[in-house]
């Protein structure tokens, strides 16, 4: 198929329609109901590996075991919640997930704080329904609606940003796993292979925690930061290479050594210790999640390429990295000066640039 | 020689090879078995079988002579070596040990760790003592291949290590723990020994001394063996307990001659059974990888009584749910439901049908913990681990905490005191220069480092009085049945005293939440001369500090750091490490000081201890980053918004450290005992400029000058108030100095200096004393 090349952002299951074709191909494993692939074929897509002569490349790099978690999960046909703080690729995942099981990753409720129970069950198109009265042709099916139908797996974003009685409209889909309109006097049972992949925040404001009834419904898996300062760093090069190759920034890719810099101060102040494990830190109100490290870097990209020399140097880093740290109050701006005395000054040479930078910049 | 006995491979903490092991000896009914435990612990078996007994329990064999080393042989229920010993009882069978003696053993083990000497403060770091513990007794880390994997990692702590280290107990559990039948058990254990050895020969992982110590003693086993075949046991009738790596081994190594046994190196030793623990059993306290979930072992142990290949997976999610129950948590019989499901899955995934100890964690996690370890870690602990308690039958055992107890007395010529009759001893810790062996120079250190051990483990036989200084110190020593009580009691926390003592840090570090607190501990470990702990002490403080806010409390923790430091080389103890760590909680205490000086009278008084053992803390030490401290002092003395006590009293210190010139003193003085200023904040400023230097003070006449000066602006309810606070400030004055102000004052109203004083320091009449007592009635809020 043609790919439409000024489309921002192509659905998962088409930019890696070659992976999906080949791993369907190259099936040997029993296949679940509803499902397109075995679920250890779901795992090598996430995961990354190789099938015949097609490389499949790493969709979250991260613990595997978090991965076979969320597998079995939706293979024991219960509806599984991403949890985690933010940018740990919650909703990265649940895409990918879907686009492996189903081949179709748009089936999505994207929760707000005005999200209505109608969007999660059914809603009408009320001209037609004025028209020729309650009909099927009228009926506007919802996400789920449409997943229970086809008995696949529908994908819920941000659940805790609804409010809690329009979350607790799933509890009843999810135990009786049918939908009825009464309406129509219509009863629709959720067919083999449905389920539902659901992501929450757990550090954000203004989220509505979960019912413990929804709760007591999903399986959770808490999504972790990376696990190590290499990993982490494999994670912000590739992302930023990917999301900068669209955008013309001017600028060159930051060094490694710059990568490195950044994945230490936000690991650290993330942990509250630092890397050697042998000083604790005060950690920060904001959240430094390894999203945030790589719009921080392609944010200096931006800046270096637009008014710099198009390298990422320290005075560029500087003024983002004290934005990303201090968020809030006094409080941070106590943790980072005494991250800068305690710990970065004494890191020595390397470090001495940066650290006379953030100096400058500090009030 | 004629055929070969019937060897059964096992790991040595197994409950499928317990298991399986006694369906092979029901079968082959033998007349001898043979088990892999040093030789001469044999006498202890009787006491291992015996109906009192209840596993877990150790065998205990150690040095006689310091320095102090020892094995632990430690047997659970479902032990292999356990199992055949009951079932030889139980069928009147003998059964003999076959492995290395002990005192060979321990002769053998030149290599680092487990030794330690009294006051030797260079002890090894607890955990490589372990570690060691473990190498020297690999056979019962597991079939021994794993100890091999685990000696290479015993260096450092590096992650791959402790990778390669799960995936072989994920491996063991999955392949064999739950293997089909005793028949697979035993091929497939020969088979991963066999694979484990030929890994460590190709990839020479583990030292030299390891395989080494290794062949001698399959040697030694060959031998035994070789002898039970000569007094007549057939070999089919005979049945050999042993760690899966030794079945090559014993089936190619040649023999131990009678000379070879003899040219062997040996130590006098002594053997003893002690009680276990299951938390000592798992590798959370630093025991190998044999059993790092002891009640889960149990648990499977069970299951395969019960015949019913996934029962430990459903008592596994059962007992957690249980626990979280008990701790007030909901959980219900769905969410186990589901989690049983879920194992299910997670196993089938990752390529099994029954599913093992990861894939029950994950589960427990997902299901019954909404995705969190933390929120169940409590019952998993429990459930993988558990609080069981081995006893031992009614019985004079002797521990080696024991023995190390009387050797210290014995080495530090403290035997007098082991008497019933309360005894005082004073030390000195310095060096004693009029002897020659460096041991007697620091008698009394050494002296002193064992007696507050004895204290710290809560031992009575030594009791600190009161009044000991940094360089003296007071005992009182009295031995008392108790005492060997108590030791018998520490004895499950270490193997020697110094051992105890560090558990005991550990354990109290674990628990401590403040930085005073752990600083406690710092001084503890100090008094004790356990640097390694000192170092550990110092970086959970370094943790704890770092959320404390509290100004007093980090000042108090300064102090005390400080007073370590200062004393460190009256104990002979390496105090550089806590340097930095001084310096961090000092650059935050300048850094805080600002916001805890907002605040009302009450609350200074802390902050007002906390300024002055701050400032003794920045004189005492030369590393600390003293303009910090002046900076925050300097901004504190000129800030009008802060507590007025304390902005008086950051003023009085840089006074007394030169740094407030005359004219900025004035400046200040003037500005706060201005009429603009409320009264109470100017006299409570005075009060706590007079808090510190009163000489130089006196001196300033100016400074008096001015105080007249504003005394007579006030008017009268004002006067009242100031009164109230200078009388209080000037409370603590001597005679000699209300003397030298009232010169003073004297001076300025032009009144004889004499005359001032008398009436200054006269008894108050009964009419003033009536004043005063409205005075401090007064309320202030009702104005």
């Amino acid at each position: 198929m043609q790919q439409p090349s000024d489309v921002q952002r192509l659905p998962a299951e088409q930019m890696f329609r070659a992976e999906l074709e080949a791993l369907t191909a190259a099936e040997t494993r029993p296949v679940p109901t509803g499902w397109r692939m075995s679920p250890w074929s779901v795992r090598t897509y996430i995961c990354g590996g190789r099938v015949g002569d097609v490389e499949i490349t790493p969709k979250y790099m991260g613990n595997e075991r978090l991965v076979e978690i969320a597998i079995a999960t939706l293979l024991t046909d219960r509806a599984l919640l991403l949890a985690g703080e933010p940018g740990t690729a919650k909703s990265w995942l649940s895409e990918h997930l879907c686009a492996a099981i189903n081949g179709d990753s748009t089936r999505v409720i994207q929760g707000t704080a005005g999200t209505t129970e109608e969007q999660i069950r059914y809603s009408w198109n009320y001209a037609l329904l004025i028209a020729e009265g309650p009909s099927e042709r009228a009926m506007l099916k919802s996400p789920v609606y449409r997943a229970m139908e086809d008995g696949a797996v529908a994908r819920f974003e941000e659940i805790s940003r609804c409010a809690g009685e329009v979350q607790d409209a799933l509890i009843s889909l999810l135990s009786e796993k049918r939908v009825s309109v009464p309406e129509l006097h219509l009863d629709v049972p959720a067919r083999k292979g449905f389920s539902l992949i659901a992501t929450a925040n757990t550090r954000d404001k203004g989220v509505n925690d979960m019912s413990s009834a929804l709760k007591r419904r999903f399986n959770i898996v808490v999504l972790p930061a990376p696990a190590s300062l290499e990993a982490e760093m494999r994670i912000v090069q590739s992302r930023v290479a990917q999301l900068t190759s669209h955008l013309d920034l001017n600028a060159a890719l930051p060094a490694e050594d710059i990568v490195r810099k950044v994945c230490t101060i936000f690991r650290e102040l993330r942990a509250g210790r630092t890397l050697d494990g042998s000083q604790k830190l005060k950690p920060t109100s904001g959240v430094l999640s390894t999203a945030e490290a790589i719009s921080l870097l392609a944010g200096s990209m931006s800046l270096a390429g637009s008014f710099g020399d198009g390298t990422v140097g320290d005075i560029d880093l500087a003024a983002a990295l004290q934005g990303a740290v201090i968020k809030e109050d006094d409080k941070d701006s106590l943790a980072w000066k005494e991250y800068l005395e305690n710990v970065m000054k004494k890191r020595g040479e390397g470090w001495f640039g940066l650290y006379a930078a953030c100096r400058e910049l500090l009030p | 020689m004629s055929g070969e006995p019937v060897f059964f491979g096992v790991r040595h903490l197994s409950p499928a090879g317990a298991f399986h092991l006694r369906r092979l000896l029901d079968d082959v009914r033998p007349q001898l078995v043979l088990v892999e435990a040093p030789a001469d612990l044999e006498p202890l078996l009787p006491d291992i079988v015996r109906s009192g007994t209840q596993p877990p329990i150790a065998m205990l064999a150690y040095t006689r002579e310091p320095p102090v080393r020892s094995l632990l042989y430690p047997l659970a229920e479902y032990s292999p070596e356990y199992q055949a010993m009951l079932w030889a009882r139980e069928h009147n069978v003998p059964c003999r040990f076959m492995d290395l003696p002990s005192d060979v053993f321990l002769a053998l083990s030149t290599g680092d760790g487990i030794e330690e000497e009294p006051g030797d403060e260079a002890g090894e770091e607890d955990c490589a003592e372990e570690a060691a513990g473990e190498r020297k007794t690999p056979d019962e880390t597991g079939p021994d291949g794993e100890s091999g994997a685990d000696t290479a990692g015993t260096t450092g702590n590096r992650p791959d290590g402790k990778d390669e280290r799960e995936a072989h107990e994920l491996f063991w559990e999955r392949v064999l723990e739950h293997a089909a039948d005793g028949e697979s058990y035993r091929l497939g254990a020969a088979a991963y020994g066999k694979q484990l050895r030929l890994r460590e020969e190709t990839e020479n992982r583990g030292a030299r001394h390891e395989h080494a110590e290794a062949r001698i003693r399959e040697a030694h086993m060959r031998r035994v063996i070789g002898q039970a075949l000569a007094a007549g046991v057939p070999a089919e009738r005979m049945v050999v307990v042993t760690g899966a790596y030794h079945l090559e081994g014993l089936r190619n190594v040649p023999p131990l001659t009678d000379a070879e046994l003899k040219a062997l190196p040996r130590r006098a030793a002594a053997c003893t059974l002690m009680p276990y623990t299951s938390y000592r059993l798992s590798s959370r306290s630093g025991y190998g990888a044999g059993a790092k979930a002891p009640a889960y072992s149990s648990l499977i142990w069970q299951g395969l009584h019960r015949q019913e290949p996934r029962w430990h997976a459903r008592a596994y999610l059962a007992r957690v749910a249980r626990f979280q129950r008990q701790e007030g948590h909901p959980v219900s019989t769905a969410d186990v439901i589901e989690a049983v499901r879920l194992a299910d899955a997670l196993a089938l995934l990752r390529g099994s049908a029954v599913p093992a100890l990861p894939d029950l964690r994950d589960a427990a996690i997902t299901c019954l913990g909404g995705g969190s370890l933390a929120r169940i870690s409590r019952a998993v602990a429990d459930t993988e681990i558990g609080t069981l308690m081995g006893t031992l039958p009614e019985r004079v055992s002797r521990t080696s905490l024991q023995d190390d107890f009387d050797r210290s007395l014995r080495d530090l010529k403290l035997e007098r005191f082991r008497t019933p009759v309360e005894q005082g001893l004073t030390l000195d810790l310095r060096e004693n220069r009029r002897v020659k062996s460096a041991k007697s120079a620091f008698l009394g250190l050494r002296r002193s480092f064992f007696l507050h051990r004895l204290r710290v483990l809560g031992i009575s036989f030594a009791m600190l009085r009161d009044g000991s200084t940094g360089r003296d110190e007071g005992w009182n020593l009295r031995w008392t049945p108790e005492t060997e009580i108590e030791l018998v009691e520490r004895s499950l926390t270490g193997n020697s005293i110094r051992q105890a003592v560090a558990a005991h840090f550990r354990q109290t570090l674990d628990e401590a939440g403040s930085p005073a607190a752990v600083a406690a501990v710092i001084e503890e470990a100090f008094s004790c001369g356990m640097s390694t702990e000192l170092h550990r002490a110092a970086a959970a403080l370094q943790a704890v500090s770092i959320e404390a806010t509290e100004l007093g409390d980090l000042a108090a923790t300064a102090d005390r750091l400080s007073f370590v430091l200062r004393f460190g080389d009256v104990r002979r103890m390496d105090t550089r490490p806590l340097e930095p760590l001084l310096q961090q909680i000092f650059l935050r205490c300048c850094l805080l000081l600002s916001a805890a000086c907002d605040c009302d009278d009450k609350a200074a008084e802390p902050i007002l201890s906390a300024m002055d053992s701050l400032d003794g803390v920045a004189r005492a030490h030369a590393f600390l980053p003293e303009e910090f401290w002046l900076r925050a002092l300097d901004d504190e003395a000129e800030r009008d918004e802060g507590n007025a006590c304390l902005s008086g009293l950051a003023a009085a210190i840089l006074l007394e450290r030169g740094k407030m010139p005359d004219d900025r003193l004035q400046r200040l003085v003037r500005r706060r005992l201005s009429p603009g200023m409320p009264v109470d904040r100017g006299a409570g400023w005075f009060a706590g400029l007079v808090r510190r230097n009163r000489h130089a003070l006196m001196g300033c006449l100016s400074l008096w000058e001015d105080l007249a000066q504003y005394v007579d602006s006030l008017d009268d309810e004002e006067f009242k108030r100031a009164l109230l606070v200078l009388r209080r400030a000037l409370a603590d004055f001597s005679a000699g100095e209300k003397n030298g102000i009232a010169e003073n004052l004297a001076e300025i109203w032009g009144l004889g200096g004499a005359q001032t004083s008398e009436v200054l320091n006269a008894a108050l009449s009964g009419e003033a004393e009536e004043m005063l007592q409205d005075i401090e009635s007064f309320n202030f809020d009702d104005l």
